[in-house]
């Protein structure tokens, strides 16, 4: 892999995985927020494969082959199941702020990840530096979307996002994550999936519901 | 058995199988033994190391950065092996009150773990494995003391235990923070040999904050008010352990730290010591004579144990940094050896107080009574715990007081104003603490174990199954050793006192054999020969009440006089409250009892008395006058911070994000 054809693919990846995560925060029905989850786990899956290409890395590329599977299959599919269990909420209910706010604030928070991430790239200023912005305005917007959402199935989407932007973040910054430290994060994502799925089965049985509304009961 | 019985009827098939091998599992007979081979093998670990060479493990990948690092030296070695004794007696003890008091599962494992963990502390050989280790104490005890959390009483004591064992943690991880930092390293060998670079002001920083973080753990006022809260609320055997080997550690880390590693200090270091001690001790005996619950007894007894402890460590640092190291080498083998009888007979005392727990299901001694004919073997073992406990000859406490006092009294008075003034006053304190200890004992083995019982339930007591005496046992024959032959434990006390020349341990120190000598100081004893005179006088006093008895005429069956009433009942005798009332009336300007005293006279004539009700609370001064103010400042500033939550997870997100975005912003 020669130097231009890294770069493209890196800020193809970098591209394609903040896009993805533009898209969840424009689509408002669950199933399809699964499945563009699942593109963003791929995207995010080539940063360390295209490293690990270019540098002659197999432990890289053994990290990439495993968050590929577990972020573009493994999870997605797990969500997918806790959705396909409720029949009446395919849909977010009404959201606390509207698509078009959404949208605009989505822009705001890109502007800012750009902004507060120049003092990172002019460390060290390389291909994968440069793609950095888009990884945290990810962790920016995913926050955002647990921030405005109301279900908690779309709670857990984005989760998975904010993870995925500090995953991301960490192979752009450190160009290579230890194999131990990608095993663990990801087993505690897929056990922070599986807790999410349990507790939304729980706020179903207990509320009927699962708007995080009304959690605000439990307050005494 | 566990509490594995499962009402539901549902799912039969599916459950029978793995329920019916869970039932053939002994849960307490495991935890038990677990707990008692865990002793043993710290017990035989830390004599090794006492007569041995000190033993090292690393283990580099348990602990990230740092890794774990044991190192055990003899003087972690006796607190090792006491803490190891203690468990074998709490674990064959386990064996039979967790059967009959039907444990959870979830205490049958803590238990073991919380044993395993006392072991590591005083093993620890750096900051952060001392720290791991003493965190893992903390929780294990916390769940322990929570085991029967559906009483709310015992609820309210565990976040009192809690939040009490956190702050002095707090306390602790500054100071071993602040001395990891300045000494160079986090291995205690690393700071010992850099310690002398330390200026002064880190140095008493470290010693102040240490000398209340543990000191919150050995239950030295004025943090001392988790102890008599929690001790009763738990289960006997972890009250035992709690209050005959946790404790300990709060000592062990005044030695370790402040003795050890960063003494000798400055004359006030050893006099602070005396003073939080002596306060400690009388506090803690006044209170345990005037407390009508047996199990918070037994607690306030552990804070004046611990007081009068730290009262010896200050006297021999104090004593040492004014040039009298011989007398300094006795006041730390006083402190030492307390430290090892009040073990044995604390253990003792809680063994035998949760058997009559368990029988009666009684605390409170007013209510007890009688047990002596009931529970015969119970009775001798709290008797043994009770002379233990009140200092008399033959007694546990008994030598290791005697030296202590030796060692005050023997203190040079020509030397330094200091020493000839703290000296006397600090005798008068360990004189006015041993007596007002024989009063709150006699008070509980006599209201409690002895004349007729005031309750059904203590009427119906039984005595104790056989493992449960067993445990016993072992602790009384440890008690013993300590009143009778003391010389048993003098090549061990020699070895560890060799690892402390800080506080004089260099020095020659008393010579304990049959006969005890002090060097340097007329003063000589022998325990074994007081046993024997003893032993001699009661042969002697009962051949002869026998040989007297022949001359005397036959006896004769009378009513008892009853003073012109019907008859006497139990409720005319003497309690526990009525026994303490003098010594009530005499500190009442410390105790402040709320006493309530209605008379109702009768409508015909107010010189005829028809009801008096008397009614007491006795409330820890300490705690209401300090614990007080400080618990309603935090409740008030918790209603301040609570209106910011108002319940919706979205407008906590959004905190988190707008807290993000201004870190973000603020360190661009």
């Amino acid at each position: 892999m020669t130097q231009a054809t890294f770069t493209g693919v890196l800020d193809l990846a970098a591209g394609a995985f903040l896009l993805a995560a533009v898209l969840i925060v424009w689509r408002r029905e669950l199933r399809a927020m699964v499945r563009m989850l699942a593109w963003q786990g791929a995207a995010l899956a080539t940063i360390p494969l295209a490293v690990g290409i270019y540098q002659a890395d197999a432990a890289l590329i053994i990290v990439g082959v495993i968050v590929l599977l577990l972020r573009a299959v493994v999870l997605p599919l797990l969500l997918a199941r806790a959705v396909g269990t409720e029949d009446h909420e395919r849909r977010e209910s009404t959201p606390l702020v509207n698509t078009t706010t959404s949208l605009l604030i989505t822009a705001v928070l890109t502007v800012l990840a750009y902004a507060v991430t120049r003092p990172i790239i002019a460390l060290d200023p390389s291909p994968a530096t440069r793609a950095v912005p888009a990884a945290f305005a990810v962790i920016l917007i995913a926050v955002f979307i647990m921030v405005s959402r109301r279900r908690a199935l779309s709670q857990a989407v984005g989760f998975m996002m904010l993870d995925n932007g500090i995953a991301a973040t960490a192979f752009l910054i450190t160009s290579g994550v230890p194999l131990i430290v990608e095993l663990g994060a990801s087993l505690d994502v897929l056990f922070a999936v599986l807790v999410l799925g349990l507790l939304t089965g729980h706020m179903r049985r207990t509320f009927g519901d699962t708007d995080l509304d009304q959690l605000r009961e439990l307050r005494d | 058995m566990t509490t594995t019985i499962d009402a539901s009827p549902a799912a039969p098939a599916l459950g029978e199988g793995p329920r019916a091998a869970r039932r053939s599992i002994d849960g307490p007979a495991l935890s038990g033994g677990l707990t008692a081979i865990l002793g043993a093998i710290g017990l035989t670990l830390g004599l090794s190391v006492i007569f041995g060479e000190p033993r090292q493990l690393r283990i580099g990948w348990l602990l990230p950065l740092v890794g774990v690092r044991l190192d055990l030296d003899p003087l972690g070695g006796v607190f090792v092996a006491a803490t190891g004794a203690v468990a074998i007696a709490v674990g064959i003890y386990a064996v039979g009150y967790a059967r009959r008091e039907h444990w959870a599962r979830f205490p049958l494992v803590t238990l073991p773990l919380f044993v395993a963990a006392m072991l590591l502390v005083p093993a620890a050989g750096s900051v952060t494995t001392f720290l791991l280790a003493w965190e893992l104490m903390a929780a294990t005890s916390l769940i322990l003391v929570l085991s029967e959390h559906r009483r709310k009483e015992v609820r309210c004591a565990g976040v009192f235990y809690a939040i009490m064992t956190q702050l002095g943690f707090v306390f602790i991880l500054i100071a071993l923070v602040v001395l990891s930092a300045t000494g160079g390293g986090d291995a205690f060998t690393t700071i010992a040999a850099n310690v002398d670079n330390l200026t002064p002001g880190p140095r008493n920083a470290i010693f102040l904050l240490t000398v209340l973080g543990f000191g919150s753990k050995a239950g030295l006022l004025p943090l001392h008010a988790w102890l008599p809260k929690a001790h009763p609320e738990a289960p006997s055997p972890v009250s035992a352990l709690m209050s005959a080997a946790m404790v300990n550690m709060g000592i062990y880390g005044i030695i370790r730290i402040d003795l050890q590693l960063l003494g000798p200090g400055p004359h006030w270091w050893g006099l602070t010591l005396m003073i939080f001690g002596a306060v400690s001790a009388v506090f803690g005996v006044l209170q345990a004579s005037v407390s009508t619950d047996l199990k918070q007894l037994l607690a306030y007894s552990t804070t004046e144990n611990m007081g009068l402890i730290t009262l010896a460590l200050g006297a021999a640092a104090l004593l040492t940094s004014s040039g009298a190291p011989t007398v300094a080498a006795i006041a730390l083998t006083a402190a030492l050896l307390h430290l090892l009888s009040h073990a044995a007979f604390k253990t003792l005392g809680f063994l035998a107080a949760g058997s009559v727990l368990a029988a009666t299901g009684l605390r409170d001694l007013d209510k007890l009574g009688g047990l002596a004919r009931r529970m015969p073997v119970t009775t001798v073992m709290f008797g043994i715990a009770a002379l233990g406990a009140s200092g008399l000859p033959l007694g546990a406490g008994f030598v290791s007081e005697w030296l202590l006092l030796q060692s005050l009294i023997h203190a040079p008075h020509d030397s330094i104003t200091l020493v000839a003034l703290a000296m006397p006053l600090s005798v008068g304190a360990v004189a006015l603490t041993t007596g007002l200890g024989i009063a709150a004992m006699v008070k509980a083995f006599g209201v409690g174990f002895l004349a007729r019982p005031r309750s059904a339930a203590a009427e119906a007591a039984r005595e104790a199954p056989k493992s449960m005496l067993a445990g016993m046992t072992l602790a009384a024959a440890a008690c013993v050793i300590f009143a009778v032959a003391p010389a048993l434990l003098s090549p061990a006390l020699q070895r560890v006192l060799a690892v402390l020349p800080t506080v004089g341990g260099d020095s020659a120190g008393p010579q304990i054999d049959t006969i005890l000598r002090l060097p340097g100081v007329a003063g000589s004893m022998s325990p074994a020969l007081l046993a024997a005179a003893l032993a001699i006088a009661v042969l002697l006093a009962f051949v002869l009440a026998r040989w007297g008895g022949r001359h005397r005429p036959p006896v004769m069956v009378t009513p008892l006089w009853a003073s012109g009433a019907d008859s006497l009942s139990p409720r005319m005798q003497y309690t526990a409250t009525s026994f303490a009332e003098p010594l009530q009336r005499v500190f009442d300007d410390i105790l402040r009892p709320d006493t309530n005293v209605e008379v109702t006279h009768f409508a015909e004539s107010q010189y005829l008395v028809e009801r008096v009700s008397y009614r007491t609370l006795m409330v820890d001064p300490v705690e209401q006058r300090f614990y007080t103010p400080v618990v309603r400042a935090v409740t008030i500033w918790a209603q301040l911070v609570r209106r910011a939550h108002t319940g919706s997870v979205h407008l906590y997100l959004a905190y988190g994000a707008a807290g993000l975005l201004i870190v973000l912003l603020v360190a661009r």
